[in-house]
């Protein structure tokens, strides 16, 4: 019911309309029309906006939002740990947290650098130049501690940032830091194990995708893939590292004792090759005498004088050119070509047996026998027991050292090379060879793997390399048995430790001058060596010990080396359990039981099915 | 408002609106009601099961990352210790301890004691009377 004003009724046709109204009426409709109009064009142009999106040009925008969505986030392989014959932690990777900036963020340079300085422990003038940097990212520590990392957060600086990354840490300090090596800052091998066995101990990084949301909540049912990271594998060393500590200690001891500029010592298993010590020490400048990162038993070559000669024996006796007792007189002095050798003390000539030469380490004794011998046949016999080629070691910078061929000896090269002058060789090749004597005349292919060990505990052994049969088992107990009177009566006397019998032989060799030649009596320098094993009768442990440059009186390797040789050998039968004369009576008596370890009757268990399985292999392969 | 005048509408007789809508509109409203609002109510209750749904899997997939979380930071901190138990256990620290902290020194000579001496056989110990680990023994 429409109610009508009074006095604008308008009476006839179309009586009962009333106009202003009607023209508001269509004044409204209009602009509705005109809104809906307008309101429709908003409608198309939304709708053309979203078909464009959804329709023309999906792709960029499905792409941006995924972007947005779903991460891809690494995951890091960890590198693998080193550890020793035990299981123990030589090496291993710890999580580390890394500061960096975003020097675009960093509201004041000068400032953040002066406070950031004093807690990372860097240079200020360094830090200011990186935090002025045009660019979006600069390291400002790598690796720092927990401690350092929360100082940092605590500052509250804008645009710093913390990342995390995977830090090398060694347990044990710099202790046989020379075989394990170096990482670099990315954990990269770059030296030692760490370099050789950088692809096993690397791993490969993995990655997992997931769709996140805000806060990076991870978004349900999304998208969710992994790809795991596949870790290093641990690399399980030969090293014993109570026996390295040891080794490193006493080698210390004994250089500071002789006033010598250096040492090496490296013990060996002669049955299997297995180095279960290797140190060098060297004097620093400051005059302190320290472990040193260079693994000169592998690396460094010295003319190894005396201890030589019974691998010139060893030669002596396969070609029957003499028995240990025969007999033959060996004067004082010897002239060769324009060269005299000497034996110390001097004596008149004297009938001795070449058991007696080796005893006493008569230098004209030795030459004598030696020319008996031959080049050819001395050559040959030092080239297999691996003097002038590389071990089977597989380490880095590893040298060969020097046999020359027998086409350029000169007039003196014989009696030189057979009394250990003129030749050069490792430590390493010096023990092998000693090693080789040991294990009745198999020379055994020195290692420092014993395998590798995956993430979920699984060995597998390193292929063991093949032995070579040098001389024969009963030429090697000839020597052998020569070589124990050297230690019971001989220059070797301070390498006994009671209860074992030991065999060895002492070198004292004149060190080559860098003018060239010897030097003259008072100004030469000497290599100061002994090489051993025990028990003679059954050997589990070959050591060589080298000192450099003693000085003074203790300056023969008699003195300087032999003792350092017998206090390790006495502190390495107990960590081996090597039992000792007495000891092995008392294992005969029935009933006796042996306390073992957990660790080591997992090696000997994992030792024997190594066995078994090389054995199958061997039996596969014909 | 502008009002159309037009004839007016009679209502219907009692009698048709007894004859025509008697049988049908008594029939179907309260069935088309009830069926409507139970529609409602199932509809709501569908999307209420639908986000209590999402919310345990929303809720179980917060506690599968902080799990992932939690599983990570104890690899982290595993390794962290087990570097820490290393070095607790390496014998330069142990050296180095002993020597300053505890002040102990070198013996001038180490004598080490043989396990079996020449001529000692093993001895059979008589086995201990009751559990010698239990209280009473103790």
């Amino acid at each position: 019911m429409s109610r009508q004003p009074d006095g604008l009724a308008v009476r006839g046709r179309g009586a009962g309309i009333d106009v202003p109204r009607y023209d508001a009426y269509r004044r409204f409709r209009r602009r509705a029309a005109l809104v809906g109009v307008l309101l429709a064009g908003i409608a198309g142009l939304f709708g053309w906006r979203l078909a464009t999106l959804q329709l023309l040009d999906p792709d960029r925008f499905v792409a941006h939002g995924e972007l947005q969505r779903i991460k891809t986030v690494p995951l890091q392989a960890a590198r693998g740990a080193i550890v020793d014959r035990n299981g123990v932690d030589l090496v291993l990777s710890v999580p580390r947290v890394s500061v960096w900036a975003n020097p675009l963020q960093v509201e004041d340079p000068v400032r953040a650098a002066r406070v950031l300085s004093s807690v990372l422990d860097a240079d200020v003038s360094l830090l200011e130049q990186r935090l002025s940097k045009d660019s979006q990212f600069v390291w400002l520590g790598r690796q720092v501690s927990d401690e350092t990392a929360e100082a940092v957060l605590r500052l509250g600086v804008v645009g710093v940032y913390f990342d995390e990354e995977q830090a090398r840490v060694r347990p044990g300090g710099d202790s046989a830091l020379a075989v394990l090596g170096r990482t670099d800052i990315d954990a990269k091998g770059i030296s030692g194990m760490e370099l050789v066995y950088d692809s096993l101990l690397s791993g490969t990084d993995g990655e997992k995708i997931v769709e996140r949301g805000l806060r990076g909540v991870s978004i349900p049912g999304g998208e969710y893939s992994v790809e795991p990271a596949t870790h290093g594998r641990t690399l399980v060393l030969t090293l014993d590292r109570a026996l390295q500590f040891e080794a490193e200690r006493l080698l210390i001891e004994g250089v500071e004792l002789a006033d010598a500029q250096g040492g090496v010592l490296v013990a060996m298993d002669p049955a299997t090759g297995q180095i279960l010590a290797s140190t060098t020490v060297r004097r620093d400048e400051d005059g302190l005498v320290r472990t040193s990162s260079e693994h000169r038993a592998v690396t460094w070559t010295y003319e190894p004088g005396s201890i030589i000669k019974p691998l010139t024996f060893s030669g002596v006796l396969s070609e029957a050119v003499a028995a240990p007792e025969t007999v033959r007189e060996v004067p004082g002095r010897l002239e060769v070509h324009d060269a005299t050798f000497k034996d110390t003390p001097a004596h008149d000539p004297e009938e001795l047996t070449v058991g007696d030469i080796v005893r006493r380490s008569s230098n004209v004794g030795t030459i004598l026998w030696a020319r008996d011998l031959g080049s050819e046949a001395l050559h040959e016999e030092f080239r297999e027991f691996g003097l002038g080629s590389v071990t089977d070691l597989d380490f880095p910078g590893e040298a060969r050292g020097i046999l020359e061929p027998v086409g350029r000896w000169s007039g003196t090269s014989l009696p030189t090379i057979a009394i250990g002058q003129g030749v050069a060789v490792t430590p390493l090749q010096m023990l092998t060879a000693y090693a080789t004597l040991a294990n009745g005349g198999i020379r055994p292919a020195p290692t420092l793997v014993l395998g590798t060990r995956d993430d979920g505990g699984m060995f597998s052994p390193r292929r063991v390399r093949p032995s070579m049969t040098v001389v024969s088992a009963a030429v090697a107990s000839e020597v052998v048995a020569m070589m124990e009177r050297v230690v019971e009566s001989g220059t070797g006397t301070k390498a006994q430790v009671a209860g074992y019998r030991v065999a060895g032989k002492t070198g004292t060799a004149w060190k080559p001058q860098s003018s060239g030649g010897y030097g003259s009596k008072g100004d030469r320098t000497y290599v100061a060596s002994f090489a051993g094993f025990l028990p003679a009768e059954a050997p589990r442990l070959a050591v060589l010990v080298v000192v450099d440059e003693p000085a003074g009186h203790s300056y023969s390797g008699g003195r300087a080396a032999a003792p350092v040789f017998a206090e390790f050998a006495r502190f390495a039968v107990r960590q081996l359990r090597i039992p000792s004369v007495d000891e092995r009576i008392g294992l005969e008596h029935a009933g006796r039981v042996m306390a073992m370890t957990p660790a080591r009757h997992r090696i000997l268990t994992e030792a024997a099915e190594a066995a078994r399985l090389e054995a199958a292999g061997a039996t596969i392969g014909g | 408002m502008t009002a159309v005048l037009g004839p007016e509408r009679l209502p219907r007789s009692a009698t048709d609106r007894q004859i025509s809508g008697s049988s049908t509109r008594t029939a179907t409203r309260p069935a088309v009601g009830v069926l409507g609002a139970l529609a409602v109510v199932g509809f709501f209750a569908t999307l209420l099961s639908l986000a209590a749904f999402h919310s345990i899997v929303v809720s179980g997939q917060f506690e599968f990352d902080r799990l992932q979380g939690r599983l990570e930071d104890g690899h982290e901190r595993a390794q962290v210790l087990r570097a820490e138990v290393a070095r607790l256990e390496s014998p330069s620290r142990i050296l180095e301890v002993a020597n300053g902290r505890l002040g102990m020194v070198f013996p001038p000579a180490r004598v080490y004691l043989p396990s079996v001496t020449l001529n000692d056989g093993p001895t059979n110990l008589k086995a201990p009377e009751g559990d010698p680990f239990s209280g009473s023994t103790r």
